[in-house]
């Protein structure tokens, strides 16, 4: 038997209902909550139950499913892969290098991501847009950005 | 409620929400036209700008993004046969070969007049209909409330595409389970939240709609190798004569009238939306055709053309309707509102025609206003607009992922929340590869919270007894809808009720729902 899409997703979910329900049943409640008609517990466990039952349900009838599984040949994950990480790191960088600095080397490694090599178009296409996006939140919008950790301990400021 | 329309009038006539219309209008032509990025995800990227406006303003803007965004779409699907969003890929069908003939400009035109036609006759019917829905719906009681989003929730199932009806059960369970993460608001208990501080508030909205939309539209993109492709075949300083005989107006006026009728209706059932009602209306238009015009279907017909734009714009008028009446969202793109409306302070729902008039009225007469800023000024800039399509995709991708995180950045200042898009626009990359819908879920989510709260208080009434699912007739009423919403897929099949859907299902997802 080869696993299609459904199948697939039927599994997935099971196991996802299957997890949900056994930490719903962990939720802590406060003393005499379980002898209410309605508790912390209530809508959680409800809700791994039905997961459970329409995941089998999609289990049982996946192999009517005629939808074609995905040609994960042509999908490129290592540059989705690639961009992925570069958000990740754009989101240490904020508390280190700042807003700003961060903004520039992003679009810049995006860009160059994506396959652009000019120069002179990443420059451009990044810094006036970066600084005019700063300006415009930390001057006109008055919105405080942290300058970076790293630039207060070399500056001291 | 004449005070409340005088009260809504005076604050969508105020300048800045007429630069708030004009402002979201253009916003959302130029993203709707980004093919892949539709009406969903060009309303989240608004919401961190309208935090900072006041509530009525917020909505305003971002009622004018939707239209625009539903426009910008017509554009693409007429211009270069891309459709920004899945409510205007019957657009592209007599659209694009329009625009092959050398009549881009007619085929625009034609759209923005269609467009403001339907989205005209459905402010008009919401300006009766959502006061009159609203002041039945005062009576509702928990129970009723929470049947209701049942039904909601349900719908999103019969609506869906040919077997798709579990995926989108289940992507709604899953927005239901995501939305319990968190401090339980009932009992103060944290669930789900592995000790981990930032978790205690959930999981915010935006963040779950900019990861599963924005971002992972411009993910997909890149994923499928798209964004090495060139949009712009054609010559946009050559669209053609934007003016329309007498005789093609009356050719069209009729099924822009039927259209806009129909569109409305479809798009107050919830979880419809303007996709479905532009492949139904394109559906009947062909049906009611004599033969010789019937043929030119898909070549280039007017009536092709005529019947979608006015069926889509009425269809997104009409997702107002249990917006502002009930509290519940009729697509995707009304459940990002009914979030910022919820993170406003503000609670849609029968209360807001009398508590808060000048958000419900204001919001009604500016989608007017919206449409003919659509006709007067987005329609002659359009060849300008378009231009912005020649942006090389390597450089707006990044500055598009660049919005959608720091969109989420500004609200909580948290890096903490850019890291947990990541891991949910992975998950979500991996369940729209397995045809997953996306929209059931947030739709999930969004409604989780207020379906326990009024379950809650409906169990506590009824002393821990279901029996309030049937014992009240208004309940028992909408569950059983709920429950014929929820069978209809099933026997649907078999009376041929589903053949319509079978089309909109592989893009379902891109944007409308």
């Amino acid at each position: 038997m080869t696993l299609n899409k459904d199948h697939i997703g039927g599994l997935i979910f099971l196991t996802i209902s299957v997890v949900y329900g056994y930490y719903a049943y962990e939720i802590r409640m406060f003393p005499g909550d379980q002898f209410e008609p309605f508790n912390a517990q209530t809508l959680p466990i409800a809700l791994a139950w039905v997961g459970g039952l329409i995941s089998l349900v999609m289990l049982v009838t996946a192999g009517r499913s005629q939808e074609p599984n995905p040609n994960l040949a042509q999908l490129n994950f290592l540059l989705v892969g690639k961009l992925l990480v570069l958000v990740w790191l754009f989101a240490q960088a904020l508390s280190w290098i700042g807003f700003l600095a961060s903004t520039i080397l992003f679009l810049i490694v995006g860009y160059w991501i994506l396959g652009e090599r000019n120069p002179r178009t990443l420059l451009l296409a990044s810094v006036p847009f970066a600084v005019g996006f700063w300006l415009l939140l930390a001057k006109v919008l008055d919105i405080y950005l942290a300058p970076g950790k790293l630039w207060q301990m070399v500056l001291g400021a | 409620m004449w005070d409340g329309i005088f009260t809504g009038l005076t604050t969508a006539v105020a300048p800045f929400n007429i630069m708030m219309v004009v402002v979201g209008c253009f916003c959302g032509t130029f993203i709707g036209m980004l093919p892949g990025l539709g009406p969903i995800s060009a309303v989240a990227l608004m919401i961190p700008i309208t935090y900072g406006l006041d509530p009525s303003s917020g909505i305003i803007l971002m009622a004018g993004v939707y239209y625009g965004a539903v426009f910008g779409g017509s554009t693409s699907s007429i211009l270069i046969n891309a459709p920004g969003c899945s409510s205007t890929v019957v657009t592209a069908f007599d659209g694009y070969p329009m625009a092959q003939q050398g009549q881009a400009g007619k085929a625009l035109a034609l759209a923005a007049y269609c467009s403001f036609t339907g989205g005209t006759i459905g402010a008009l019917i919401l300006l009766v209909a959502a006061p009159a829905l609203a002041t039945v719906s005062l009576s509702f009681q928990s129970s009723d409330y929470f049947a209701l989003m049942v039904l909601g929730l349900s719908a999103v199932a019969a609506f869906s595409g040919k077997g798709q009806v579990l995926k989108a059960l289940l992507m709604t369970i899953f927005g239901l389970m995501i939305a319990t993460i968190g401090t339980d608001v009932i009992y103060g208990i944290p669930r789900f939240t592995f000790g981990n501080l930032d978790l205690i508030d959930g999981i915010s909205f935006l963040l779950l709609a900019m990861a599963t939309f924005a971002l992972a539209e411009v993910v997909m993109t890149v994923l499928k190798g798209e964004h090495k492709e060139d949009d712009v075949p054609m010559d946009m300083s050559s669209l053609g004569s934007m003016k329309l005989s007498k005789e093609e107006v009356k050719h069209v006026a009729p099924t822009a009238g039927r259209s806009s009728l129909f569109g409305f209706l479809v798009g107050v059932l919830p979880g419809a939306g303007a996709t479905i009602a532009a492949f139904l209306a394109y559906g009947v238009e062909r049906n009611l055709a004599p033969r010789a015009i019937k043929d030119k279907f898909g070549k280039g017909a007017l009536r092709g053309l005529a019947a979608p734009e006015a069926a889509n714009n009425a269809a997104s008028t009409g997702s107002f309707v249990p917006l502002l009446t009930l509290g519940i969202p009729g697509s995707g793109t009304t459940a990002i509102m009914l979030g910022a409306l919820i993170a406003y302070g503000i609670q849609p729902g029968p209360r807001l025609f009398v508590d808060n008039p000048e958000v419900f009225w204001s919001v009604i007469i500016s989608m007017y206003f919206g449409n003919i800023v659509l006709l007067i000024l987005n329609l002659p800039l359009i060849p300008y607009i378009s231009r912005l399509l020649i942006i090389p995709r390597p450089i707006l991708i990044p500055l598009i992922l660049f919005f959608s995180i720091t969109g989420v950045y500004l609200v909580s200042f948290n890096s903490f929340d850019i890291e947990l898009m990541v891991l949910i626009t992975v998950v979500a990359i991996f369940l729209r590869l397995l045809s997953f819908p996306m929209a059931p879920m947030l739709l999930g989510f969004i409604l989780g919270g207020m379906m326990e709260t009024n379950l809650s208080r409906a169990l506590i009434i009824s002393d821990g007894s279901l029996a309030f699912l049937w014992e009240r007739p208004l309940t028992a009423l909408i569950m059983s809808i709920a429950i014929i919403a929820l069978l209809l897929p099933i026997f649907g099949r078999y009376i041929g009720l589903k053949r319509f859907s079978a089309d909109s299902l592989v893009v379902a997802d891109k944007g409308e729902g």
